[in-house]
């Protein structure tokens, strides 16, 4: 085994002396001086109208109001995957919230009178909020253009409905696997939608400046992905990449929600009407949640198979999701859960439809897991019945069917490497799997569940990345990548990287956020790909370095390049043990020779990445014939819980989670993932539970009716695991492991209370309400689904 | 405007304020103090906890005149000269990820370990828990904070 | 987020001055003292005062204390000064108990009780304990002081019985002459802070005295006045709480909202009473879970 220095090694994180010093700027924090203006927007109460007239000259006349801007003044679409969301909403709204106008002001308070002056008259039109309801014929068409839309080729909308995409997976033959099957179960699971709930709210300050460029500041996952739509979007004024630079301090919390591009795109529109003023569009708590994304809610189909001795035979499964009117990037969770829906198993027969439905609640899209937590509730609660109902144990049913390397899944690609068994053991082993207790109280009882997962980054084909790292004159280094710092650490594992081929110490290294003026390329902070794809460029452009280096040393002292090596800061020669030369003696200014000139040059390193295996060119009606993604993380978590049979109420006495990381290259880092993510995971499953009125208005969003766990509410003992069956093509063997940690935590709660209590809760949020009032209504189903409150 | 003076990191400062301005605004917008932060704006989440007279109040729900006359400590202050042993022990446990709670976190923090120098874990859970975290699952926090005591014992 | 609405701001030194201003600005004025539900409901334009009256700086609405069995809190004791107090945790532990379901720390180190009592919303966890204990709310106005008890404070959500231009001073509780155990049980959607979702505060008293008051299942605070009838003078036995249980959906007249349903705060009513009359007879004596102690 290879002896590692700095990978593999749980070094403090880089960024966290600026953080708990409040050093840490984000973007509210910076200065933009006296000439900063405020926007406030102008939303539709409907959540389905047509826009008759807008009368801004109230506003426009108070003093301090700088300029009121609509739709009219920017007619342009934008959107990740499809072309079909507006700046400002232009003839017609559809929902409540939607951004129709806004005004800019010298301070936020007039910004806010001003605003109410604004003048909307509305025509109303039928809303539709349940996605079964919108595929209905006769259901109104909320998007009447949407065969005109621009998308990327592996979308497949239906003009005239409200389908915007539909996946379509077919494997083998699915009515032959269920002939074959002695036990069939089907069953219909649903899940609401949920909010990302980053402590930072969405902020962009746009500005103009008088020579005509344009900057955005922004809290970001994406900043060349926004400058990328913002100047396609912008193009008609005149502006092209060049003109525009995104910068990205640090970003409290993204989660999916800061992918993309959602309200920044109003700071840089109203940015263009007020040159040499910045404009300053921040998000309120209430907007955080009805005006970014949100999750998308789905109705689940599912019907498996199987034989007596467990095989699976067949899978078929239908999702109906709710993207809300916006789609350009919830279309893509749609189709990415929709490829990898089976969930870790080797299944020959698989028939998979996922729909992705426009209704008139707020937009959806990209949420930590990007639809993998959705499906793994359903698929794991699924499998979990199907091996009570033949009698035999859960565990051993996973171990049984859980995929291996080399297996085709559902689209027929191979399996990677990967340590689904060695994940099930662990988890098993540590949550003493197969071992009943017994509550001391007789009002409670304990169970148990478990829960297999996967997910792979979802990504165009092409995705690539890039870093350069530059020496200074002491040494140190300065690596500049695109990624974000999201908070998982990536800061941190881009320096361990470098540090490990030039062996620089990690006090050395800076690594420096996102700014597209000086940072290379990279697509987004998404998918959780970082470590996996912008190790490897960082890497490539350390190996570079470390090639420049030896081109100096052989030309300074002759020594074959082959035989030289870094250690500890020192360029080192297999043949000359005793020569050794320090780094910083030369990497800016060179090495001095006998005449008195110089070899060498300023070291720097350049290195870039992108999968040239993958391939979104699969069969329309079958998804088969293509490899869109490039490997799947594996994993497994369980769970103790005690459930109070009177008042349903749920503790938590232990939770396990093994995640498969390849390699960890920092495993501290991976073990606060697991223990964040399986609590973010938690909280949807047991409480986090979004309500909207019957006119499709959000009825909590902040945090006193919203609730996210505080510190009492974390698990008794929460036991990450890490198991590290290396990927290939991986830095070190390293793959991407952040999402993930959320997923199984839905299934494995909903799977322990049943166990617990005889209970199959089908609907989550799975609440004490919910438990309570099926033991004392006798019921030992609950279909219950509540997200949307009848008055 | 009123003039309102108070002490703000022990140092005097004065401020030009109005009666509806807030204390979040007036300590980030006009005396530079961004370790604030703004998160939710009704008291619900903490991050924007600062001391008041050496307890830990939501600044987004305090009105800046109120405080004429008042100690107010954020974590620049904390931060100006040696950091503390908390804020060391966040440093050693990288207990925050995104970091945009931490400074409502430290403060609150701060009073706990100011009021209760040897808490249990359930006291640091109860006396945080008004402080939110997104990101990480609050046990890389509550291992800094039991740990603070651990090591200024070991100083001793 | 700005306030945008704009008012005067007093803070007089004495209580003539408060009472003045009030007389001055009538319904527009409103006394600040935490601020924690003011300042929001301002902030979100639910409230739109003239005037702005903290009354932080009155100093003899600081007080807390115990004289003669009585304690005396102060409009302008928090819930961290009573959470800390050596003698609300002794002597008024019933109270103590449910004044640390409020909030949180960075809230209740501003929040104060009579700020509490005064907002009058339906789930006031203070509610419970003020009305068992039958605590006398002192308030002052032009007029001259005057007692009003706990029982008759609360009109409806958010309106209680102070007059125009009247200030609460000092709420006071009695320590009741036999011996006693209490208990408040909360029913939120986890363990940390929450509205309740129903509110259940018990009082024994030795000789089968049981004082019961809800909050969160109705318009107000409110004594649960069947089910003493029906648990007074009688020992505790299981069957007595059955029968009492059976009473909850007289008694109590819960809504659906977001935070839960009407039906299952009715069913954990019943699992609340049962916990709570066993906990409150059980600590008359020193047994049972300590105070604090989460009972459901």
């Amino acid at each position: 085994m290879e002896e590692f220095k700095f990978i593999g090694k749980s070094v403090k994180r880089l960024d966290e002396r600026e953080k708990v010093t409040g050093a840490a700027k984000y973007v509210d924090d910076i200065e933009f001086g006296p000439n900063l203006l405020y926007a406030e927007i102008i939303e539709s109460p409907h959540p389905h109208a047509l826009i008759k007239s807008i009368d801004t000259s109230e506003a426009e006349k108070m003093e301090g109001v700088v300029k009121v801007v609509t739709g009219k003044d920017f007619p342009y679409k934008f959107g990740l995957y499809m072309k079909d969301r507006y700046i400002f909403a232009q003839d017609r709204v559809r929902f409540i919230g939607e951004q129709v106008a806004a005004v800019i002001a010298r301070d936020p308070r007039t910004a806010q009178k001003a605003a109410k002056l604004v003048k909307v008259e509305y025509e109303p039109l039928q809303p539709v909020f349940d996605p079964i309801e919108a595929l209905k014929e006769d259901a109104v068409v909320i998007h009447p253009d949407l065969k005109n839309y621009p998308h990327v080729p592996w979308f497949f909308p239906k003009g005239g409905t409200n389908i915007t995409h539909r996946l379509k997976l077919r494997k083998g033959n699915a009515e032959k696997g269920f002939k074959d099957a002695d036990f069939i179960l089907e069953d219909t699971y649903r899940v609401p939608r949920y909010a990302h709930c980053c402590l930072e709210t969405h902020i962009a300050v746009g500005l103009l400046d008088y020579s005509g460029r344009l900057t955005v500041w922004a809290s970001t996952q994406s900043p060349y992905t926004q400058r990328n739509l913002f100047a396609d979007a912008l193009a008609p004024l005149g502006f092209s990449h060049k003109d525009i630079r995104v910068i990205a301090p640090f970003v409290g919390g993204g989660f999916g929600g800061k992918a993309g591009v959602t309200m920044e795109i109003v700071a840089a529109a109203l940015a263009t009407t007020v040159k040499g003023h910045p404009v300053k569009v921040m998000w309120r708590r209430d907007q955080e949640f009805y005006n970014t994304y949100m999750r998308q809610q789905v109705v689940t189909k599912i019907k498996v198979g199987v034989k007596k001795d467990g095989t699976i035979t067949a899978f078929e499964m239908a999702n109906y999701w709710d993207a809300g009117p916006y789609a350009e990037y919830g279309a893509n969770v749609v189709n990415a859960s929709g490829l990898s829906a089976t969930g870790p198993y080797r299944i020959p027969n698989v028939s998979i439809d996922s729909y992705c439905i426009y209704t008139n609640l707020p937009a959806a899209g990209p949420y930590r897991g990007f639809g993998y937590s959705e499906m793994s509730f359903s698929v794991e609660s699924h499998m979990t019945r199907i091996a009570n109902a033949i009698g035999m144990d859960q565990a051993e049913f996973r171990r049984k069917n859980g995929i291996k390397e080399g297996d085709p899944v559902a689209y027929g690609a191979p399996m990677n490497p990967n340590g689904l068994l060695e994940a099930i053991d662990k988890v098993a082993d540590e949550i003493e799997w197969g071992k009943k207790e017994e509550s001391k109280d007789p009002n409670k009882a304990i169970g148990k569940g478990l829960s297999i997962f996967w997910k792979a980054p979802a990504m165009p084909p092409n995705v690539t990345t890039s870093a350069f790292i530059k020496f200074n004159e002491d040494g140190s280094l300065n690596i500049l990548v695109s990624g974000m710092e999201l908070g998982q650490g990536y800061l941190t594992v881009m320096a361990q990287v470098a540090a490990e081929i030039l062996t620089v110490p990690i006090e050395k290294i800076r690594v420096e956020l996102p700014d597209t003026d000086r940072n290379p390329y990279h697509w987004q902070t998404v998918a959780s790909h970082v470590t996996w794809a912008s190790g490897n460029a960082v890497k490539r452009a350390a190996l570079e370095m470390r090639d420049k280096i030896f081109e100096v040393i052989h030309a300074a002292y002759h020594y074959d390049k082959d035989s030289l090596y870094l250690e500890d800061e020192k360029v080192k020669c297999k043949l000359h043990p005793s020569f050794e030369l320090p780094l910083k003696d030369f990497v800016i200014n060179g090495i001095q020779t006998e005449d008195g000139t110089y070899r060498g040059e300023a070291i720097v390193g350049s290195g870039a990445f992108m999968p040239e295996f993958t391939s979104a060119k699969q069969d329309p009606e079958t998804s088969q014939g293509g490899h869109p993604n490039v490997h799947y993380t594996v994993g497994a978590g369980a769970v103790k819980i005690e459930v109070d049979k009177q008042t349903g109420k749920i503790r938590i006495l232990k939770a396990v989670e093994a995640v498969d990381a390849g390699k960890a290259i920092n495993p501290r880092n991976v073990e606060h993932q697991i223990i964040g993510g399986l609590l973010q995971g938690l909280a949807t499953v047991l409480y986090e539970d979004m309500r909207f009125d019957e006119n499709g208005k959000i009825l909590n969003p902040n945090f006193t009716d919203y609730k996210i766990p505080t510190f009492l509410d974390i698990p008794d003992e929460v036991v990450p695991i890490i198991v590290e069956v290396p990927q290939p093509d991986g830095p070190f063997g390293a793959r991407g492991i952040a999402e993930h940690t959320m997923i199984p935590a839905a299934p494995i709660i909903a799977n322990a209370v049943e166990d617990a209590i005889g209970v199959r809760v089908k609907t989550m949020p799975i609440t004490a309400e919910k438990i309570a009032m099926a033991i004392a209504n006798n019921k030992k189903e609950v279909n219950d689904f509540l997200m949307i409150m009848k008055k | 405007m009123k003039k309102i003076s108070f002490i703000l990191n022990g140092e005097k400062r004065n401020a030009y304020v109005e009666p509806n301005d807030l204390l979040v605004d007036v300590l980030r917008e006009k005396l530079g103090m961004h370790s604030i932060k703004y998160a939710c704006g009704r008291g619900d989440c903490g991050a924007c906890t600062i001391l008041l007279n050496g307890k830990g109040v939501r600044s987004c729900i305090i009105l800046a005149i109120e405080v004429d006359g008042q100690e107010i400590l954020t974590l620049e202050g904390l931060s100006e000269n040696k950091l503390t042993s908390l804020q060391e022990s966040f440093i050693d446990h990288s207990s925050f990820q995104c970091g945009f709670c931490a400074p409502g976190m430290i403060m609150s923090a701060t009073e706990l370990l100011n009021k209760n120098p040897n808490p249990t874990e359930e006291e640091v859970k109860e006396g945080l828990s008004g402080n939110l975290c997104r990101c990480t699952g609050y046990t890389p926090i509550i291992e800094a904070v039991l740990d603070v005591e651990k090591k200024d014992v070991d100083k001793k | 987020m700005a306030i945008v609405h704009e008012f005067e701001y007093f803070r007089p030194e004495k209580i003539e001055d408060v009472i003045k201003l009030l007389g001055e600005y009538k319904s527009k004025a409103r006394l600040l003292a935490g601020g924690t539900d003011l300042v929001v409901r301002i902030k979100d334009e639910l409230e739109f005062p003239e005037a702005v009256i903290n009354i932080k700086e009155v100093e003899e609405l600081r007080k807390l204390e115990f004289i003669e069995g009585k304690l005396h809190i102060g409009a302008l004791v928090t819930f961290t000064d009573l959470i800390d107090s050596d003698i609300v945790r002794e002597q008024f532990p019933f109270f103590w108990e449910s004044v640390k379901t409020i909030a949180s720390v960075g809230v209740r180190n501003r929040a104060t009780l009579a700020g509490n009592i005064c907002s009058a919303v339906p789930s006031l966890d203070s509610g419970p304990a003020l009305l068992t204990y039958e605590a006398d709310i002192v308030v002052m106005g032009k007029e001259g002081e005057r007692v009003i008890s706990a029982l008759d404070w609360f009109l409806g959500p958010r309106k209680n019985a102070l007059k125009e231009s009247e200030l609460v001073c000092e709420i006071i509780f009695s320590l009741p002459e036999r011996k006693h155990g209490g208990s408040y049980v909360k029913l939120g959607r986890y363990k940390g802070e929450d509205l309740a979702q129903v509110g259940l505060g018990i009082l024994a008293l030795e000789g089968n005295e049981y004082r019961l008051a809800f909050c969160a299942v109705g318009p107000i605070p409110k004594r649960a006045k069947k089910l003493e009838a029906l648990l007074n003078g009688k020992p505790l036995t299981d069957s007595l709480i059955e029968e009492a249980k059976k009473l909850i959906p007289e008694e109590i007249s819960p809504i659906t909202d977001v935070r839960a349903t009407k039906e299952y705060r009715l069913h954990v009513a019943k699992v609340m009473l049962e916990r709570g009359i066993k906990a409150a007879v059980e600590r008359i004596d020193g047994n049972g879970p300590a105070y604090g102690e989460k009972l459901i």
